[in-house]
C-alpha cells in the first residue's frame, strides 16, 4: 500500500505493508534506527517519537495512521550541525549510561518543552513517566532537562 | 594518594555519548549486513514434557521460511552458558534446541526466514505435541526430589553449635527473594556472519567476548580460532547478557544456512527465556549478646536456580562468602542447598548473590535491634569489619574497609537519629526510615582466575592506543580506563583510543566485566602498562635530550628536559625521532594478575511513606553511602548508584516473575511487571567515603553491583519499622502490607 509520510520535514512516498508500525517504517523503510524497541506494547517508551506535537510509542502506530501527519524523530534534533539543547543538557548532565532508552528520553523531553516551556520537576517526570530507563534512576535525565530549560 | 590529580577525579561524559544523543550510535538491533536473514525462537508454551512430535510442515510452506531447525537437526553438544574459561569444570545440562522441555521459555526451535515479520508468523505455525511431565515450580518440594537436588555448599568458621548451645538471646527469620527481570531496555539479540574459511564472527552485546567465543567454539565443535566474537554496542545487561544466550544458537543458524542471521528476542522471551536473579528462601539465626554484640550467626539458604544448573552453585558461593564479610562474627555457618525447578532459568544478576543474602541479613539485624531494643545503627557499628580485618574463612583480606565510615557519616547527612526517633503519626499516611549495610568484592581473586593482558602503543602523532578486551555496558568502562590512562601520560583523553572487546584483535582477557572487576582489575592494567610505557618513553626520549631519565618531564602532550626548558617536543615529534634513531616503538604489552580482592561497603538510608489503607509505598528519600576507595569518574560513580537503587526499589516493592504451580508465568511484560518510573523515583543522594585502596588504580574500588545490595533491605526495614510489622518476603507488595497490617 502507498504510503505518503512527512518524516523530519522530507516527503516519503512508501510503499507499505499495511501490517507494519510506524516504528518498522522508520527503522527499517527510512533507516532511521534512532527510535528503539523495547516493549512492542508502549510501555517501555524507547520507541518514542513526536507526531504532530505529540510524543507517541511509534510501536502503537500503525504506519498507514501517520499518513499526512508531520513525524519528527531524534535525527532531526541536531540542525545545522548544531545539537539541541536537550542533546547538550543530557552530555553535560550525565544523563546517558547505555543510551538505547535516550532517543526515546529526548523525544518525550522535546515535546514536553515544544508544548510547555517551563515545565515543573513534577511535569518533567509525568513527562517521561512512559519512558523506562535502567541505568540513571532518572535522576540525571530530570536534571538535564531543567538546564536545557534554564538554557532557553 | 595523589591529589593532584588533572583526569581522574572529574566527571566526564560517557566516550560515545554524542552518538547516543544523536541516535547514530547502531546497537545489534540495527545492524544490516547485505543478504540477512531472520531468526524467530520457538520456546516452549508447557513447563514440563517430552517433545513427541514436531510438525513443521504448515510454518515451512509459508513463503519467505528458508528453513526451520530443531532438535532433530541441530548439534546435541551439552553446554553451560556460565563456563567463561576453558580450564572450568561444570555440569552441562543446556543444549541448542530440546526434546525435553523444563521450564515456559524453553528453546525448542528456530525459523529462519528472508524477513522478521514471516519469522514470527513462521513460528505460530509449528505444531508440537507433548508428553507432559509433572511440575516442580516450589524449591521447597524441589530439595526432596532426586532429579531436581543439585547439591550443598557449606563454610563455617569456629564452632555455631557451640556459640547457640549457651546463648540466651537467638533472633530467627525467614525470608523469601523473587525472581526478577533484569530489564535492559535492549532484549537479547545477536547478529552471526559465516566466513569463508570455516569462520564464523558473532557481534552481541555481551561483558565476557572470549566467553562468547569459547562457548560458540564448544558448542559447534569449532576451534576457538575460528570464532570471533564482538562486542556490540549494549542497551543495557545488568548480568542479563553475561551468560551467551543467543549466541551460540544464532552462530549455528548463520553457519548452516551460510548466511548472516539476526536473531532478537521480544520482551516477553527475554523475560522468561533468558537469565533471572536466582530466587530464594533463607533462614538466619543470630545469637547476640543482651548489649548487641553478634555471639554467632547460622544461615541457611535455598537456592533456587530454576531449569538449568548455569551458576546455582557459584552464586551459592557468592551469596555464602559475603556472609563473612560484613560483620564480625567467629562462629558462623552458611549453609546453602541449590535445586533445579520448572522455572525461569537464573544466571547473573547485578550484585550476584549479594543483594539476596543482605536482604536475609539486613532485615534480620533490624529485628535484632528491635529486640534489644537498639538503634539499628549503632547495632551494625558495633559488630560491622574494622580496616584491614581478616576473612574468617581465609578469604581475601578486606583492605581497607570502611563500612564503619559509611554508617557514621550516613547517620550523620541522613540526620538519621533525629528521624528514627520522630513520634509515629497515627493517621492513614505513616513514614518512617530504614538502614542496611552491604557488602562486595572486586574481581575474582581468591576464588578464579584474574588476568587479563592489555596493550598499549604511543602513536607518532601523540595519541595513545589502548588495545584490551574490554566491554561498556554503559557504565563508562572505555572513559575510565582512558582517564587512568590519561592521568599516568599526561595526555589528552581525545587523543587516546580505547576501542572495546573483538576477540581477533583484542589481548586476552580472562573474565571480562564480571564480578565488579573492571575499574578495579582492568583499571589496574591500564595503569600499569601506561606507566611501563611513560618509562619506555621516558628512556629513549632522555637519550633524544641527552639528559638523564629523572630529568625528563612528560606534561600535557609535551616532553622535554629540566636542564633545558627552551627545547620541548610534542610526545608525536619525540615518538617520530625514536623511531628514526632507534628504530623502536613506544608500545608495551603486559599481563596483569589482581594480587587481592578487598570488599566494598556500603550503607543505604531511606525514608518511606505507607498508605496504610492501599498498602501503597512511597520511597521518598534515599541516601547512598559508598566506600569506593577514589571515584575515577564521580558522574559515573553517582549515575551507577542512582540506577542501582531504581532496580532495588523494584526488587522491594513490585518486580517478580511469578511462576504459577503449572510453572505458568505472570510478569512476562512490562504491562504486567512493574519496573519503577520517574515519578515514583526518589531523590538519591550519593556520598562517597574515599579512602584509596591499595591495589585499585588511584585507590579505586567497585560500584557497580554493591550499588545495589544494601536497598531493598533497607526500604523493608523502614516500611517494617514504620508499621510494626514483620513482612520479610519480597517484594513487598500493597496486598503483603494489608495482609500484615490485618494480621497485626
Amino acid at each position: 500500500m502507498e504510503l505518503i509520510i512527512n518524516v523530519n520535514d522530507i516527503e516519503y512516498k512508501l510503499d507499505v505493508n499495511p501490517r507494519m508500525r510506524l516504528l518498522d517504517v522508520l527503522r527499517e523503510n527510512l533507516g532511521l534506527t534512532g527510535a528503539k524497541e523495547g516493549c512492542g506494547e508502549g510501555e517501555c517508551g524507547a520507541c518514542t517519537i513526536i507526531m504532530d506535537g505529540l510524543a507517541i510509542n511509534s510501536c502503537m502506530v500503525l504506519a498507514h495512521q501517520a499518513r499526512g501527519k508531520k513525524i519528527i524523530t531524534v535525527e532531526a534534533l541536531e540542525q545545522d550541525g548544531e545539537m539541541d539543547r536537550l542533546q547538550e543538557a543530557f552530555i553535560n548532565n550525565g544523563a546517558v549510561q547505555c543510551g538505547y532508552c535516550t532517543p526515546g528520553m529526548l523525544m518525550s523531553c522535546k515535546a514536553l518543552l515544544m508544548n510547555n516551556p517551563n515545565p515543573t520537576d513534577e511535569e518533567i517526570k509525568i513527562a517521561i513517566e512512559g519512558n523506562l530507563c535502567r541505568c540513571t534512576g532518572y535522576i540525571k535525565i530530570v536534571r538535564a532537562v531543567k538546564e536545557a530549560i534554564q538554557n532557553q | 594518594m595523589k591529589n593532584d590529580l588533572k583526569y581522574v577525579g572529574k566527571s566526564i561524559p560517557i566516550h560515545d555519548v554524542k552518538e547516543k544523543v544523536s541516535g547514530k550510535l547502531k546497537y545489534a538491533a540495527d545492524m544490516q549486513l547485505p543478504g540477512m536473514l531472520h531468526g524467530k525462537l520457538l520456546l516452549s508454551s508447557v513447563a514440563h514434557g517430552r517433545i513427541k512430535k514436531i510438525d513443521v510442515s504448515k510454518a515451512e510452506a509459508l513463503e519467505g521460511v528458508v528453513k526451520i531447525f530443531t532438535h532433530e537437526n541441530s548439534p546435541n553438544t551439552l553446554y553451560n552458558s556460565h563456563k567463561w574459561f576453558v580450564g572450568m569444570e561444570i555440569t552441562k545440562d543446556e543444549r541448542l534446541f530440546t526434546d525435553h522441555v523444563k521450564f515456559v521459555g524453553d528453546r525448542i526451535a528456530a525459523v529462519v526466514a528472508k524477513d522478521r515479520f514471516t519469522a514470527e508468523r513462521a513460528v505460530n505455525l509449528i505444531e508440537i505435541g507433548y508428553e507432559e511431565l509433572s511440575v516442580v515450580v516450589d524449591p521447597e518440594e524441589a530439595i526432596n526430589l532426586e532429579d531436581y537436588y543439585i547439591g550443598q555448599k557449606k563454610i563455617e568458621s569456629g564452632s555455631v553449635h557451640d556459640v547457640f548451645s549457651k546463648a540466651s538471646i537467638i533472633i530467627e527469620d525467614s525470608v523469601e527473594t523473587p525472581k526478577i527481570h533484569h530489564a535492559a531496555m535492549e532484549t537479547h539479540v545477536c547478529v552471526a556472519s559465516p566466513g569463508i574459511h570455516g569462520d564464523v564472527t558473532v557481534w552481541t552485546p555481551c561483558q565476557v567476548v572470549f566467553q562468547v567465543r569459547l562457548i560458540v567454539a564448544e558448542v559447534l565443535g569449532m576451534p576457538l580460532n575460528k570464532v570471533r566474537a564482538i562486542k556490540a554496542s549494549m542497551g543495557g545487561s545488568f548480568g542479563g547478557k553475561g551468560q551467551p544466550v543467543l549466541e551460540p544458537v544464532c552462530a549455528f543458524l548463520a553457519k548452516a544456512m551460510n548466511a548472516p542471521v539476526k536473531l532478537q528476542m521480544d520482551r516477553t522471551e527475554s523475560i522468561i527465556g533468558t537469565r533471572t536473579r536466582t530466587a530464594t528462601r533463607g533462614t538466619i539465626k543470630t545469637a547476640v549478646s543482651e548489649d548487641g554484640t553478634i555471639l554467632g550467626r547460622d544461615i541457611h539458604m535455598l537456592v533456587d536456580t530454576g531449569a538449568y544448573y548455569t551458576n546455582g552453585d557459584a552464586v551459592t558461593m557468592a551469596m555464602a562468602k559475603k556472609a563473612f564479610r560484613l560483620y564480625k562474627i567467629k562462629d558462623q555457618r552458611f549453609v546453602g542447598d541449590v535445586v533445579y525447578t520448572n522455572t525461569p532459568i537464573g544466571g547473573a544478576c547485578r550484585g550476584y548473590g549479594s543483594p539476596q543474602i543482605h536482604v536475609l541479613s539486613e532485615i534480620n539485624m533490624d529485628n535484632v535491634a528491635r529486640r534489644l531494643g537498639m538503634d539499628p545503627a549503632e547495632l551494625r557499628l558495633r559488630n560491622l569489619v574494622h580496616p584491614f580485618d581478616k576473612d574468617p574463612i581465609n578469604g581475601p583480606d578486606l583492605g581497607n574497609a570502611r563500612a564503619i565510615d559509611c554508617v557514621t557519616e550516613g547517620m550523620k547527612v541522613f540526620d538519621w537519629k533525629q528521624k528514627r526517633l520522630r513520634p509515629k503519626t497515627s493517621g492513614r499516611i505513616v513514614r518512617g526510615v530504614g538502614m542496611a549495610c552491604a557488602t562486595h568484592g572486586n574481581g575474582y581473586h581468591g576464588g578464579y582466575q584474574d588476568f587479563i593482558t592489555m596493550s598499549l602503543r604511543m602513536t607518532e602523532d601523540g595519541g595513545v592506543f589502548l588495545n584490551s578486551g574490554i566491554h561498556d555496558l554503559g557504565c563508562g568502562t572505555v572513559m575510565t580506563m582512558k582517564q587512568i590512562v590519561a592521568e599516568v601520560l599526561d595526555v589528552e583523553i581525545d587523543k587516546i583510543l580505547a576501542p572495546e572487546g573483538d576477540t581477533l584483535v583484542s589481548p586476552f582477557d580472562v573474565a571480562g566485566t564480571q564480578a565488579s572487576r573492571v575499574t578495579f582489575v582492568c583499571g589496574s592494567c591500564a595503569m600499569k602498562v601506561a606507566e611501563q610505557v611513560k618509562e619506555k618513553f621516558i628512556g629513549c626520549a632522555s637519550k633524544i635530550l641527552q639528559c638523564s631519565p629523572e630529568e625528563v618531564v612528560m606534561e600535557a602532550g609535551e616532553v622535554w628536559s629540566s636542564t633545558s626548558e627552551t627545547v620541548k617536543y610534542s610526545y608525536g615529534k619525540m615518538i617520530t625521532d625514536i623511531q628514526s634513531k632507534f628504530q623502536d616503538d613506544i608500545s608495551v604489552s603486559y599481563t596483569y594478575t589482581s594480587p587481592a580482592n578487598p570488599g566494598v561497603y556500603a550503607a543505604n538510608f531511606v525514608e518511606v511513606e505507607v498508605d496504610t489503607l492501599t498498602g501503597l509505598v512511597k520511597v521518598l528519600d534515599v541516601l547512598a553511602v559508598h566506600d569506593i576507595g577514589k571515584a575515577i569518574n564521580p558522574g559515573f560513580v553517582e549515575g551507577q548508584v542512582q540506577g542501582a537503587i531504581q532496580m532495588g526499589i523494584g526488587f522491594a516493592l513490585s518486580e517478580e516473575i511469578k511462576v504459577d504451580r503449572n510453572g505458568k508465568i505472570s510478569g512476562d511484560k512490562f504491562s504486567k511487571y512493574h519496573v519503577i518510573n520517574a515519578p515514583s523515583m526518589p531523590d538519591v543522594k550519593v556520598l562517597l567515603i574515599e579512602e584509596g585502596e591499595e591495589h585499585g588504580p588511584f585507590g579505586a574500588k567497585s560500584i557497580g553491583e554493591i550499588s545495589t545490595c544494601a536497598i531493598a533491605p533497607a526500604i523493608v526495614n523502614a516500611i517494617n519499622a514504620a508499621l510494626d510489622i514483620n513482612i520479610t518476603s519480597l517484594p513487598v507488595t500493597p496486598e503483603k502490607i494489608i495482609k500484615a497490617l490485618h494480621e497485626k
